[in-house]
This record gives structure tokens, sequence and C-alpha cells, in this order.
């Protein structure tokens, strides 16, 4: 027989596909990656959709990347720079706003201005989340055990999840349990009291979730800032030198130096199986490439509802992944500036527009805006992350001119009567109206729009409902639930099939965390 | 001067269990009833004469088994009915649909809606059985120690991993989901019939802030059915002669075993000497020792004003104040001069148990989504009983008693507040919402009680109205419940024991609380 060129096969060359290549080929492995577009990244990707103006044309900030794989992929060598995203401004309607900002006497004096019981407490609760923060990050690099399996093999693994909370300090404990099944709208009630920082806290806990921030299951997100803290604020929290395109250009730089080729607009049609093992994928123009490994990227859903035939999995799993919840609730709009918006709040250029800008006024502005999403509207008053990338780097806009990149809330993707383009500008119209009423000088500086619905990230980037963290972040879709119980340690019912997406544990966002624990699980499997 | 072993606060349905099982434990008990008469919520009342009403609690899902068998409620009064009805769901566009607690007879019904759903029920049912009889066992004992066990702890944990196991590996996959689930999500994985799942979910939201979509209402849903009839879905259970008669066997019970009960009872102050509670100081100023205090009240009522909370830790005040109560119902009593006529129901029998307007998810969803901005639902979800078509002793030959649980209506009004006038309001509502379902109701009506959330914590002391003693929300259950670190219905004061709702097995009419609290308190009482 003739030997196979590859020891293993990933599809999809986003940032999770990436790391993982780059782990297995560090390993010794031939590793060759597929990707269906003709330009690396997947979701996390820059292009120059206008002339001049360069796009982070989905996920836009860098959200705790692990450092450990920063490091053992020697990213910062191949190219990764990350510039620290200095402060979060809110605007408010009434004509004030609320800036957290780096500097934290300053973060604390604007507090003050606000409420000085808030400024008190922002210390205290800072102190608490950092604490649990330290708890819980053992987990975020954990392999899930399975906890329904009676198996001693599986047993080990429950046995290591005991043994981790055992070694928890009660107090800390409770906390965790208080934070992991709340709502964040109740637990930051319970420290503060100014709505837009509540309500630019909570923000955080709804991104990329099909949820309001007074659903039970959003509070654990505010962790998200916490951990960033303890990796180092500047390395996990920011934005990459390049746009996320350019995070994705470091990963597969360093897979490309440990031997693996990647090759792009190579869409997979299908993964081959014999019996209940996998043997390689067949690309859409019909070539097929063997190899006894094959990892997906992509998510559950194009996995094994799109990519493998329904006979080859089991009845219980295939119903599990129908059951698996992947509710897209966000767009994005990306816009070239001719120059830069001005706040009526606090007019001019100053550094309040370097960072974050959250249009999230109030608790309620953002249940409201849920409201809608729940009965398959999109908000007509949605939260939005904003971002002008060009301010933080120069490089990706020309001189004197400006992107901005606007992540928007809610736009479900089972939009009731559907989508189309119509509704597709209707929505990017109606995220315009919103920023104008806050700045409105926007109407007079767009060169050019882009809007993105959840329609067009399926369409486009082959995420299944638009969902842009492969699978909603729900409590029960988390860690050994992700995405089902028994096949949450990477592994698939297909023998040497396995998973390494935001689909699987500790999810979404560019973390690089289910590609590197992908690879550990597949080369440790390799060695037993 | 009598001193007692233990003196309890508040003759509820849990105040007594526990009086009762500690006076057969042979420890000297005295009961101290604030009204004048017996059973807390589950009170039943001559409101008008030979209308004798259950003012609050006005139906039951079931008592935990052992406190019927170990006291012999049997044998001093108590006659629970179990009608053929367990739910029936009246529908103004279309059919209505009725559970039976015979699955057969339910399975044939949603035959005529959908044969999908039919075929599923069965399966729903099963796994259900599995489900709570696996909550049973945790609801059997008092929460181990989290997150460190105990020796203590041993049996439960064996008890626990025994029943675990017995479950299929795919029940207790769909066990792990289920628990931190929302019902919408949990039912429309199952089913597609609306009213189906409209007359399912209510069960999941009852006494709650919160609406079918929020993470946490599967488990509200698996709770009210942890000592139902297995089999049965929403089981709708009466005590003969009204709820009261529950009350009145077990303090006959309590009485029999040589427990003191005293109503008009009044205790103004639990007394502490040395951090150790050591009795009560009644408002008329009366004194009893006791070398144990157990508190029926709620951990709020409780903790923060029969105790004074100046023998509290500023901790333990502050995670007292945390606990959630948020009232989301009131209670409408109507005593009708003729049968109310529901539309769809071909015959009486359909009307025996609960009759319940939730005609869909939808519906209850927009029910709560006026109550989180502090608005009384305009759609009100109603669970009414009609206790005289199976009990005629309870009114006048031929006159009727009609019960309702409103929701949602909640204590914390926005721009408004709760007296004679919105009371009313609220009250019209209510008939008319029923004259829609029942148009024949609003003509029949003799007498007309509304008792708003204000009422239910001025009239029955139930903090913010809450008839749970704090919600049942995730974050509040088991080892969380009433407080962390004291879940084992201990509190921060020494000898200072809680036994109602508020604690773990609490919320419904079960008894379990109750019963779980005198066994940690006999076991105290024994080794002291």
């Amino acid at each position: 027989m003739k030997k196979q060129p590859f020891d293993a096969i990933v599809i999809g060359g986003g940032h999770n596909g990436l790391v993982n290549a780059a782990y297995l080929a560090r390993a010794g492995l031939r590793v060759v990656v597929l990707e269906r577009r003709h330009v690396l990244g997947g979701a996390a990707v820059t292009e120059e959709i206008y002339p001049g103006f360069k796009y982070s044309v989905c996920s836009y900030v860098v959200s705790l990347l692990r450092p450990e794989i920063i490091r053992e992929l020697a990213l910062a060598r191949h190219g990764l720079e990350i510039l620290p995203l200095e402060s979060t401004f809110t605007p408010l309607p009434n004509g004030d706003h609320l800036v957290r900002w780096a500097d934290h006497d300053l973060t604390r004096r604007e507090i003050y201005r606000h409420s000085p019981r808030d400024a008190e407490a922002y210390d205290d609760f800072g102190q608490l989340l950092y604490r649990l923060a330290v708890a819980v990050k053992p987990l975020m690099s954990m392999i899930p055990p399975d906890v329904t399996s009676l198996h001693p093999r599986d047993l080990v693994g429950t046995a290591r999840l005991s043994k981790y909370f055992h070694g928890i300090e009660s107090s800390t404990f409770y906390a965790l349990h208080k934070l992991m099944t709340m709502s964040s709208a109740d637990y930051l009630d319970e420290w503060f009291e100014t709505e837009a920082l509540k309500a630019t806290m909570a923000a955080s806990g709804i991104i990329g979730t099909f949820l309001g921030p007074r659903s039970p299951g959003t509070a654990y997100v505010l962790l998200h800032h916490y951990l960033g803290e303890i990796d180092g604020a500047f390395r996990a929290w920011g934005f990459a030198r390049g746009g996320t395109g350019a995070v994705s250009e470091a990963i597969a730089a360093a897979a490309r130096s440990y031997g693996a080729s990647i090759r792009t607009e190579a869409p997979v049609a299908q993964i081959m199986t014999h019996g209940n093992k996998v043997t390689g994928v067949a690309l859409a123009d019909g070539e097929e490439i063997h190899a006894s490994i094959v990892v997906s990227a992509l998510d559950p859903k194009r996995t094994f509802i799109n990519l493998i035939e329904p006979n080859v999995l089991p009845s219980e799993f295939r119903a599990a992944i129908d059951n698996f919840k992947i509710r897209g609730s966000s767009g994005k709009v990306n816009l070239a500036l001719d120059t830069l918006p001005e706040f009526t709040c606090l007019p001019g250029f100053g550094p309040h527009l370097r960072g974050a800008i959250s249009i999230s006024p109030s608790v309620d502005y953002l249940e409201q805006a849920y409201d809608d999403a729940k009965y398959g509207a999109f908000s007509r008053r949605p939260y939005m992350d904003i971002l002008i990338p060009s301010l933080i780097d120069p490089t990706m806009a020309p001189p004197g001119k400006h992107v901005m990149s606007l992540f928007v809330q809610y736009a479900p993707s089972d939009l009731a009567g559907g989508w189309n383009v119509q509704k597709r500008e209707q929505f990017g119209d109606n995220v315009i109206d919103t920023l104008s009423e806050y700045a409105p000088n926007i109407k007079d500086i767009i060169l050019h729009r882009q809007v993105l619905t959840p329609w067009d990230l399926e369409r486009d980037f082959g995420m299944t409902e638009g969902n842009i963290f492969h699978g909603e972040l729900t409590l029960n879709q988390l860690f050994f639930l992700r995405p089902t119980s028994s096949w949450a340690d990477y592994t698939t019912p297909v023998r040497n099939l396995f998973q390494c997406g935001s689909g699987t544990h500790p999810g979404g966002g560019i973390t690089g965390a289910p590609g590197r624990l992908a690879a550990q699980r597949i080369l440790g499997s390799r060695k037993a | 001067m009598t001193t007692y072993d233990a003196i309890i606060i508040g003759a509820g349905h849990n105040g007594l269990t526990c009086a009762a099982y500690l006076g057969r434990a042979g420890l000297r008990v005295l009961v101290l009833e604030r009204r004048d008469i017996l059973g807390g919520v589950s009170v039943t009342e001559e409101l008008f004469p030979g209308f004798h009403i259950d003012t609050c609690a006005h139906r039951i899902h079931g008592i935990h088994p052992s406190v019927i068998h170990d006291l012999s409620l049997d044998n001093h009064g108590l006659e629970i009915q179990h009608p053929s009805s367990c739910v029936y769901a009246p529908n103004l566009d279309g059919p209505s649909l009725t559970l039976w607690s015979d699955q057969a007879r339910t399975t044939a019904g949603i035959q005529a809606f959908s044969s999908h759903d039919a075929q599923q029920w069965p399966t729903f049912v099963k796994f259900m059985a599995s489900a709570t009889r696996f909550l049973r066992t945790l609801y059997d004992h008092p929460p181990i120690h989290a997150p460190r066990p105990q020796i203590a702890d041993a049996g439960t944990i064996l008890r626990l991993a025994r029943r675990f196991k017995n479950l299929t590996k795919s029940d207790r996959i769909a066990l792990l989901r289920l628990l931190p689930a929302s019902i919408a999500d949990v039912l429309d994985e199952r089913f597609e019939t609306a009213i189906l799942k409209g007359a399912l979910s209510a069960a999941g939201i009852i006494g709650l802030m919160q609406g079918p979509m929020a993470a946490g209402t599967a488990y509200t849903f698996l709770h009210n059915h942890v000592y139902s009839p297995t089999g049965a879905i929403r089981a709708t259970l009466f005590v003969r002669g009204g709820i009261g008669g529950l009350a009145t066997a077990l303090a006959n019970t309590a009485k029999r075993f040589g427990a003191s009960v005293r109503t008009g009872a009044d205790v103004q102050t639990i007394i502490v000497k040395d951090n150790r509670a050591v009795g009560v100081a009644l408002t008329d100023g009366e004194e009893i020792n006791a070398r144990y205090v157990v508190s029926n009240a709620d951990p709020r009522h409780t903790l923060l004003t029969i105790l004074d909370p100046a023998n509290l830790t500023i901790g333990d005040i502050r995670k007292t104040k945390e606990v959630k109560f948020r009232g989301a119902v009131a209670k409408v009593n109507l005593a009708l001069a003729e049968r109310p006529e529901f539309v769809g129901a071909s015959n009486e029998e359909h009307l025996h148990g609960t009759i319940t307007i939730a005609p869909s998810i939808n519906y209850l969803e927009h029910a709560y989504d006026d109550a989180k901005y502090g608005r009384r639902s305009s759609e009100l979800f109603l669970d009414i009983t009609i206790p005289t078509l199976t009990d005629a002793s309870i009114a006048p030959n031929g006159k009727h008693i009609l019960c309702a649980t409103v929701q949602y209506v909640p204590y914390h009004l926005k721009n408004n507040s709760w007296n004679d006038e919105t009371r009313d309001t609220l009250g019209d509502q209510v008939v008319e919402t029923l004259s829609r379902y029942a148009p024949n109701v609003p003509n029949a009506i003799l007498h007309r009680q509304t008792i708003t959330p204000l009422d239910l914590e001025k009239d029955f002391g139930l903090s913010e109205g809450n008839i749970n003693h704090g919600e049942l929300t995730l974050d509040q259950l088991y080892f969380m419940r009433p407080i962390a670190g004291w879940s084992r219905y201990e509190s921060p004061v020494r000898n200072l024991y809680l036994c109602g709702a508020g604690t773990h097995g609490g919320g419904g009419v079960t008894c379990a609380a109750g019963y779980n609290a005198s066994r940690v308190l006999i076991k105290h009482a024994k080794s002291a």
C-alpha cells in the first residue's frame, strides 16, 4: 500500500484549527490544514473589503489567547503583536458618560462621580472576581472528564475533578456557584447601583449568547475580564496589530515552521470512514486525501450533520448534536470612515475613542434589546461593542481615515420571515441610526459599510446559524457537556476523528484553548 | 416554669412536621403560632359563612411519603384526594388539552394534537420518573457538605451514587443537561404542540420571577414533581376538607407525641445568650426558655426581624440580605353561586385538577416580560382549582369555591405600590381573564378575596410575598439554600435552627424541609 503523505488532516483553517495543526506538527506528525476560503483564519480574519481599509471582518478583539500557546508556539517570533485596549467608554443618552480606563485610579474617580458607593465596591468586586478567576483557571486547561461514565478509565477523570473542587476554599466555591448560576444583572445588583456601570459589565455576559442580562447563567462571563488580568492584561485582552487575521497568520506561520502544510480553497465535502474508523476526507472537487487522523475545527453541526454519512454515527449521538443549541444572536457592521466620529456627551477625539465604546446605557436597555430578539426581531435599539482599530493600529486605514468595527446584538438567526438582502440593510440602517443618537456626525463620514447578519456569518464563514461561538455558551453546554456528554474530550464516536473547534471546551473567543487541548488529547491517545 | 427542649416558631406544615418528629424522638416541644389558626400558608379559613377556603396554598403535588407513614397521618384525619385530572389547559383558539393521571388517557388526548408528541409522551414520563427518583434521594437528606464532604455525608453520597448508577447512561446525560436548562428548551426538544408546552412549562415558573426561557426553570419543574405520584405529570392533589387538614393532622400527631401547640402566640424575638439561642420572648412580654429554637419562618424574617441582627456578623447579615425573594404571585379566591363552565371542557371531570391558563410558552414569557420591568402581566398566567368539584363538604350545597394562583404579579412595582386600589384592579383583571375562559364566572361571584404579594408578606409573614421562602433558583438550591455554609438547617447562632421552605427540600407543600431539619436536630440533641 502506498504510504499516506499525511498523518493528520485538520478541517478548517480558523485559529483553533491552526493551533491544533501547529501542536500536532510540533509533535512530529505530518499535518495538512484544509481551508475552504481563499484566506486563512476562519472568523479571525482581516480582509481589505474596501481599498485601503482593513476590516477584522468577524472577530475583532483577542480575548484570552492562552499565554502558553503564545509561548509554546513562539507566536511573537512569528509576527504576533498585541496592542492594549485602553478603556471602555459608555456614552449615555442623558448627555453623561462613563469611562473605565486602564488606569485604576482614574476609573475609580470616574465611578465615584456616579456613585461613591460603587467606587468603593468596585475594588472589592475586583478582588473577589480575581480570586474566582484564579480558582477557575485550571478548568480552562483541563480536558473535560466524562462524569456520566462509570468506566474506571473515566472515573479517574471524575476523581481528578472532585479533587480539584476539594482543593477550593469553601467561600470561593460558594461564590463561584453563585457566579455560575446567576444572571449578570442580579449578580451586579448585589454590588453596584450605577446603571451604566452594571449594564456595561453585564454586556460582556451576553455577547454571542441568546440570553438577556437577566437570564441566569450570564454572570460567569464576568470572569473573563479577570482571567485576562491573570494572564497579564496586555497579552490576553487586546487588539492584534494588523487585525485578528494577524493572529491566524502568526499561528499559521508557526504551524508551517513545524512542517505543517496549509491549503486554502480546499473545501472538504465529506469525512470518509471505513467501519467505525476515519480514513480521510473528500474535497468538493472530488480529490481524496487519506490520513489516519482527522480533526475538525468546524462547529459540531457542520462536522456531524453536514460532513458525515448519518448512518456512521450512533442515533443517540446524532440526537444530542441535533439538540445542541447554536442560535446566532449577533451581527457585525464594519465601516470605513472619512474622519473620526464625535460623541455629543464627550466631544473631541480624546483617548476615550481608543478603547471599546459600549452602547449599553442601562440593564433595561439590554434586556429590551433581548426581548425583541426572543420573538424573532432584531433589536430596535441594539447593544453595540464598538472599536476604532485604526486609532490603535494606523496601518488599518489610509492616513487620516479610519475603520470602525461594530459588534451588534441582538440579531436572531431565526428572524421572523427570514433574512434577506433588504432585511440586512434595514439592520445596518438601524445600527447607524442607533449610533447617530450618540455620535450625530456618523452618517456623514461613512465611506463604506459592510453588514454581516447571522445569515451572512453562516453563508460566508460556515458558522451554523451564525453563532460566533460554535454553539451557545449556556450552563448545559459547558465543560463536560460541550458539545455533548461523553464526547467532550475532543473525541467522537468515529475512531480517530477528533474535534478542536469552539464547539468544544472551553468554547468561543480567540483563545486557542480548544485547539491546544484537542492536540493534547490526540497525542495522548497515540502514546496509549 | 416548664422548660422545653425545642420551641418551634410558626405552625406551618414544615414547623408542625418538625415538631411531630421531635416529639416522637422524646423531646419536649412547644409550637408557637402567631395567628389564631394553624397551617401557615397551608391554611383553610371560613372566609365567608359556609365557604372553607384554602386562602394561600390550594393544592399539593405530593407529600414526603415517610412523613405520612412515620407520623401515621392517615390515622389522624389526613385524607388525600387524587383527582383523575392533573391539568386542564383551556384554549380559546383551538381544542383544549387535559393531562390525566392515567398516562394512556393523556397520550390519547395528545394524539389529537400531534402524533409526534403522543409518541414522545411515554418516553418523557418515564424519564421524569427516573429523574425525580434521583432527586428524591437528594431531597430525603440534608445537603452534603460542599465542596468538602464529611464522614457524615458518606451515606447520602453512596445512595446518590447508587441512584446515579441505576440510571441508564442516556438518562444520566439527559439529567445533567436538564438541571441547568430552561424548561422551554427542554420541552422544545421533545414536543411541538404549543398548548402542551404551555401547560407543562407553567410548572417550571410557579412562584418564580423568571420566565420559562430562563435557565433553571427545568429544575423548578422537577422540584414540583419530586414527591408526585410516579408517572403523573403536574399531578394535582387535594386534602379533603381543605389544605388546613394537613396542619390539623400534623398538629394532632405532634400533640400525641407530647408537643404543645399554642396559637395567638406571636414571637417578638429570639433570646440569645453567649451566641446561643436559649428561648423566645413573645410580644406580650412572656419569655419561654428552650435548649433549641427552630424557626419555620423564612430565613430573612427569622434572622433579620425575629432575631436581633446584632447577633450576626456583618458577613452573615450581608449573605442573608442577598437571599433573593422577589414575590411573583398573588392569590384570588372566589365564592361562587354556581359551577364554573370552562370553554372546551366536555364534562366536569376535566376540571377536577388544576386548570392552567398558559396557552403557550410565549404567552408565559410575555407575561414575564411585563413583570421584569415592574409591571403586572397584561395577560396573566393563572393556575386555578375548584376544590368543591371533588369535595362538596367545604361549601354550602350547590355553591363552589374557585382558587387562583395569579402570576406575574411583582411585589416590587415600578411607579406604583400595592394598596386597596391596586389590589382591586388586580382582582378585576383576574375576573376579566376568567370571564374569557369561564364566561359564567363573573355573574356567579358571591365573594371575592384578592391577596397581593404585599398581603402575603403582611398576613402570612412571607418576605416580599415569596411563597417559597426564597426563590427556587439554581443559585439558591441545595447547599446554597438558604445561605451557603448554613444549608444544614443550622444558623449562624448556635442552637437556632431553620426548618421552613427556605431550607433544602422546601418550596411547595411536601413537608420535606421539616422532616430533614428534625433529623439533623434530633442527632444534635442526642449527641449533646
